[in-house]
This record gives C-alpha cells, structure tokens and sequence, in this order.
C-alpha cells in the first residue's frame, strides 16, 4: 500500500514541521494589520471630524478616498513601489489608503448625525467645543464609528495577505509560496488562519458595538439600579429590626 | 438682573429677527415672552446666553456686559431648557441632570445627592428613575428633567424656551402649577418662552408680547387683560376673556352633584362597570368623611382595572378648584382646556361638588334670558 497521502496527511505535515513559522507569520500579519489600523484610525478619524467643521472640503477628501478605495489593492501595492519601493513599508502604506474610505466617511457621517439640538443644548450649558465633542457628538457617533472601523479592519486583514506580493510579510507568504509550488496544503496552511483572524477580528468588534447598544446600556443602569433598591431595602430592614430591638 | 438696550439681531440671510428690545428684569422675576411663532422669541432667549450674538445693542446679565465675559463661563452661570429639550439619550436620567454640576466639579457623591433631591422635587421617585434612560421616559417626564437639569446648579437666572411645549393640557397644568410653586421657594429669574396665552397668564409676573422681532407690549397680566395697548395685543389675549360675560364671580351658584362618587377602596373594574352604564368619563373619590382623594378617568381607570386594582389608584388631584378664591372665569377656562367636570373643594379638602359644561351653559342662557325680558 504506497498510495499518495492524502491533503490532511499533507498539511497535517507541513503544519508539524513549520508551526513556528506560521506561528511568526500570523503574528506578522496581525501587526501589519494593526499598524495599518492604528494609522488609518489616527488620520482618518480626526480629518474626518476636521470635515464636519469644514463643509467645503469634504466632497474633495472622500472623493479621493473613494478614488483609493476603487483602485484594485494589488494595483495599488504596484503602483507604491516607485515611491516606497518593496517591503512592509509599501503595503502599510497601501493598506491606509484602501482602508481609509469607511473610517473617515463613517466618522463623518456619524458626527453629522449627531441632532443639532443636542450639540446647542450642549453649548448652551457650557460645554466647551471639545467636551461637545468627547461627550456628545463621539459617544453618539460611536455606533457608525464603529462600524466603519469593522469594515476597514476586515478589508485591511484580507488585502494584508497581499502584501507578500511586493516582498512584506504575514500570511500571504504561504499563500503565494504554494500557488508558485502548486502545494496545497500550503496555501491552505496561510489561508486559514487569515480566515480566522479576519472573522474573530470581525466579531470582535461587533461585541464591542453590542456593547454600546442603547438596550444593553438600559440593561446595565437596570441591575445597577436594582443593586441600589436592594440596598435600600436591607438598610429599611435593619433599622426596622433595630425599632423593634429598642422598642 | 437682566438688562437688554436697544437688542437687535439680524441674522446672516438679512432676516430681522429682534428689533429694538429693551428690558429691564429685576432678580426674582418671572418674565414670559410670547407672540406668534418666528417673532423671535427663542432668539431673545439665545442672545442671553450667546447661543448668539447681538448685532446691536448691549445685554447685562447681573451687571456685567454679556460680551465681556467669556461665554462658557456666562452659559454655566445660567440654567437653560431647550425648545427641543434634547435630553442626552446615551446618558441616564442621573447622567443628564448632572451635566452642570459636572461641568462645575462638583464631588460625586454631591452630584448624586444634588440629583435625587432634584427627583424628589418634581415627583419622580429618584430609586425608580434615576438609571432609566430618556427613552424610557414619557414625553411630560423627559420634559421635567430637562427642567431639572437646568436647574441643578442653582443658576440664578434660568432661560426656559416653551418646557412644556408638546403635553396635553393636564400633564402641562401640573408643570406650570410645579413650576410655580417651586418658583415661590427658589426665586430664580426665569425668562420663560410660551406660545399659549393661558400660560402666560398664569405664571408670569410681566408678560412681554412680541410681534415679528418688535415688542407690542410689556405688563403684568391684569395690566394686560384690563388695558391692552391695541388690536394685536386685544386678538391675542382673546376676546372672549376680555368680554367679561360675568365679573369674577364666585362659582357656587353653579355647583352639582357629580355623576358618579365612589369610595376610594371601590374595585376599578366596578366603577367602569357604572360609568359605562351612566356615560360620564369621570368619578370623584371621596371618603367617608367627605374628604376629596382626587378624581379618576376613564383610561386611567380602565389600566388599573387590567390590573385588577382599586379606584383611589387611578385618582388625579391636579384638577380642582377651592370655592374661596375660585371664580367663574377660573371654572371656564379649566372646561376650555378639557371638557371634565371640575371638583369644588373647601379648604379643608371637603368636597362640595363639581361644575360642569353644562351648568355654565345653564348660567348662560339665563343671563341671556333676563337680558332680553
Ligand atoms: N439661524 C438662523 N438663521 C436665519 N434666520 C433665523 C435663524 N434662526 C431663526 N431665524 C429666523 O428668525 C426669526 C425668529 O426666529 P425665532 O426662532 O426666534 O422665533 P420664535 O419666536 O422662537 O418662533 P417659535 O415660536 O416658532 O419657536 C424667524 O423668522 C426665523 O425664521
Ligand atoms: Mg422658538
């Protein structure tokens, strides 16, 4: 019995053999990642709230947005390569301009969202610019914030793995080393963990959404004002219990 | 306390929103701006606070010029209650009210005593509704507290743009009667937004009319009802109270027996049972003693009904007159408000009897009859 092995014997092999480097490639996607998130949320989020106070220019900041957006990622990394060259350098950089869209029109659209009355109602209690901002118009704008930071996160998860096409890191690695090899198991072995990371990434920032949802923050303010009659009611007791002691 | 010389906005599109206001509010007063809607009264109301800015003319507020204080710390010092109430609803009803004080520094633990003294005050059982949200509120509810919030720092001047705007005649009856007497206790200066005369009348101590960003008149409301300065003010008071059908005579000549009068351990279900038999919407509760508990009405009886509970558990006691210093004209404008027989009380809270639609209109065509003979 000499057949070929089978595709799970295969991978089951490979991944025996290299685990550290899948383990090292996870981990460098998940950075890549990150620093590409980290970047498109400090840029994005505060242009994005520098546009509801400047009308004028937001037509010109989302339309060139949208112009990222629409170049296909694997262009967008050729065309980086004169100016950044090759490396992670480049896909970060090409990762921030694909990922920037649903970041910075979600933090417009979110703030503009916010009712006028409440941020006048706000200022006529004297908040300063900055505390409407912090306290009224980010909390509220928090949902669709969130939500396009979903987006972003799973776009930049998924176009990292292109990265390796222009000499970065991460996952993609595999990926393109097995298409070239024609191993199977091996494009599986990047493709997987890709998968996953993208849909606990994903989840988990749905549960931070959920979080934040109005009916659970009705949840909590109920048990925390249950926590209080309780309270309320031992303290009723005891002194009823001391009346009954002293009279 | 408040002082406007010569207040003119005109806003960037060229509209004339405020034309040559002067004012002058003493500490304590409660002073009413009314006039058809775009007169520019919430305007006014926004130039105190410098939600926006005169184009001519000087504010003082507490002696200052307005312009030579920094607006945050001129806004912190003055309560405002928006037209649109605006309650924050990613904050708690605790959260909300404490905005100010936050904003003040104030200790946590004074904020949150500060809240639910502030509860109390307005009837709102602070365990209950401290942690709801606004959208767990009603409409009267969420706008008490935005009331409430103004108030929290006890500012002495409070800017109150129509509070009680979108209630029903009852729930807004209560307010203004809640408003008054927690005015009788503060003495804030309130200069209070309205578009409803009766209002007006009721809880101003000068009532400034305006028409299109002109003032039409200044007084206080008998002032006003006996010697309107023109057409506009006499339309807008309404003719009919200025006709005078009776000089403000008492009302027992009027007084009859209530359709229906229950014990206050009746079962609900019972009572609606009777009322639907008989056709009023409405029962006095009265003890053995005579005592009034209040009355109840059909939609609230018929919710305690469901719920298998008693009558004295559906009562209201915001409806009522006390026969010492009611007047005819007080009876009518009740009626005018809601088509419910008015209670009649003494001062010891002794029920005498209702008066009704019906026994104006009696009163009425007599009149007219001895008139005519
Ligand atoms: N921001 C603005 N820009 C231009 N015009 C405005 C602005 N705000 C109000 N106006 C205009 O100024 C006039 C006065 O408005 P204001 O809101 O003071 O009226 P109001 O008396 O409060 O009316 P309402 O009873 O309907 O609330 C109106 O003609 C209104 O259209
Ligand atoms: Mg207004």
């Amino acid at each position: 019995m000499n057949s070929d092995p089978t595709f799970m014997e295969l991978l089951y092999k490979f991944v025996a053999k290299n685990y550290d480097r899948i383990l090292f490639l996870t981990w460098q996607h998940i950075y890549i990642s990150l620093i590409a998130l980290g970047i498109t949320i400090i840029i994005c989020v505060p242009l994005g709230i520098y546009l509801t106070k400047n009308e004028k220019l937001t037509p010109y900041a989302i339309g060139l947005a949208n112009i990222f957006e629409t170049i296909p990622s694997l262009a967008l990394l050729a065309f980086l390569i004169f100016p950044l060259g090759i490396g992670n350098k480049n896909a970060i950089c090409a990762l921030v301009l694909y990922a920037a869209l649903p970041v910075l029109q979600n933090t417009y659209t979110g703030i503009k969202s916010v009712p006028p009355s409440l941020v006048q109602a706000a200022r006529g209690m004297g908040m300063t610019e900055m505390q409407i901002l912090f306290k009224v118009q980010l909390p509220l704008a928090r949902p669709v914030l969130i939500a396009g930071m979903r987006v972003a996160t799973v776009w930049i998860i998924g176009t990292a793995t292109l990265a390796a096409a222009i000499g970065g890191g991460g996952l993609g690695k595999l990926i393109f080393s097995g298409l070239a090899s024609i191993r199977y198991e091996v494009v599986f072995a990047g493709a997987l963990p890709a998968t996953v990371l993208a849909l606990f990434a994903d989840q988990g920032l749905k549960m931070v959404q959920e979080y934040y949802s109005p009916k659970n923050r009705a949840m909590r303010l109920a048990r925390k004002a249950e926590k209080l009659e309780k309270i309320n009611r031992e303290e009723m007791e005891e002194n009823c219990q001391e009346n009954m002691v002293s009279g | 306390m408040v002082i406007f010389e010569n207040v003119r906005k005109v806003y960037d599109d060229g509209t004339v929103a405020v034309n040559n206001l002067n004012l002058e509010i003493k500490e304590g007063e409660f002073v009413v701006l009314i006039g058809p809607s775009g007169c520019g009264k919430t305007t006014t109301l926004k130039m105190v606070n410098r939600l926006e800015e005169c184009t001519a003319g000087k504010i003082y507020v507490d002696g200052n010029d307005i312009t030579t204080v920094d607006p945050v710390k001129l806004r912190r010092g003055i309560g405002y209650v928006i037209q649109q109430i605006a309650l924050m609803p990613h904050l708690s009803v605790a959260e909300n009210i404490g905005i100010v004080p936050r904003l003040h520094k104030w200790e946590k633990n004074k904020i949150d005593k500060r809240v639910d003294e502030l509860l109390e005050m307005a009837g709102l059982n602070p365990a209950q509704y401290k942690y709801r949200l606004p959208d767990q509120l009603s409409g009267g509810q969420q706008q008490r507290i935005g009331v409430l919030r103004a108030l929290a720092v006890e500012p002495r001047v409070v800017l109150m743009d129509e509070p009680f705007g979108a209630l029903d005649p009852i729930s807004r009856d209560r307010l203004q009667n809640e408003l008054l007497e927690l005015q009788k206790k503060l003495k804030k200066t309130i200069i209070f937004v309205t578009h409803d005369i009766d209002e007006a009348l009721k809880l101003a101590d000068r009532i400034v009319i305006m028409r299109q960003g002109r003032v039409e008149q200044i007084d206080t409301p008998s002032e006003l009802k006996n010697n309107p300065v023109n057409d506009f003010v006499k339309a807008f008071i309404g003719e009919e109270r200025l006709a005078k059908i009776s000089p403000e005579a008492p009302i027992d000549i009027i007084i009859e027996e209530p359709g229906l009068k229950v014990l206050p351990d009746t079962k609900a279900s019972l009572v609606l049972n009777h009322l639907e038999d008989i056709g009023p919407e409405s029962a006095q509760v009265v003890d053995r003693n005579g005592k009034w508990l209040g009355m109840a009405i059909v939609p609230d009886i018929k919710k305690v009904a469901k719920l298998g509970g008693y009558i004295k558990e559906a009562v209201r006691l915001e409806r009522k007159l006390y026969i010492e210093e009611a007047t005819l004209r007080d009876a009518a404008e009740m009626l005018a408000d809601r088509d419910l027989p008015v209670p009649i009380l003494d001062e010891n809270n002794i029920f005498l009897g209702v008066v009704t639609h019906n026994g104006i209109a009696r009163l009425t065509i007599s009149r007219l009859q001895r008139k005519i003979s």
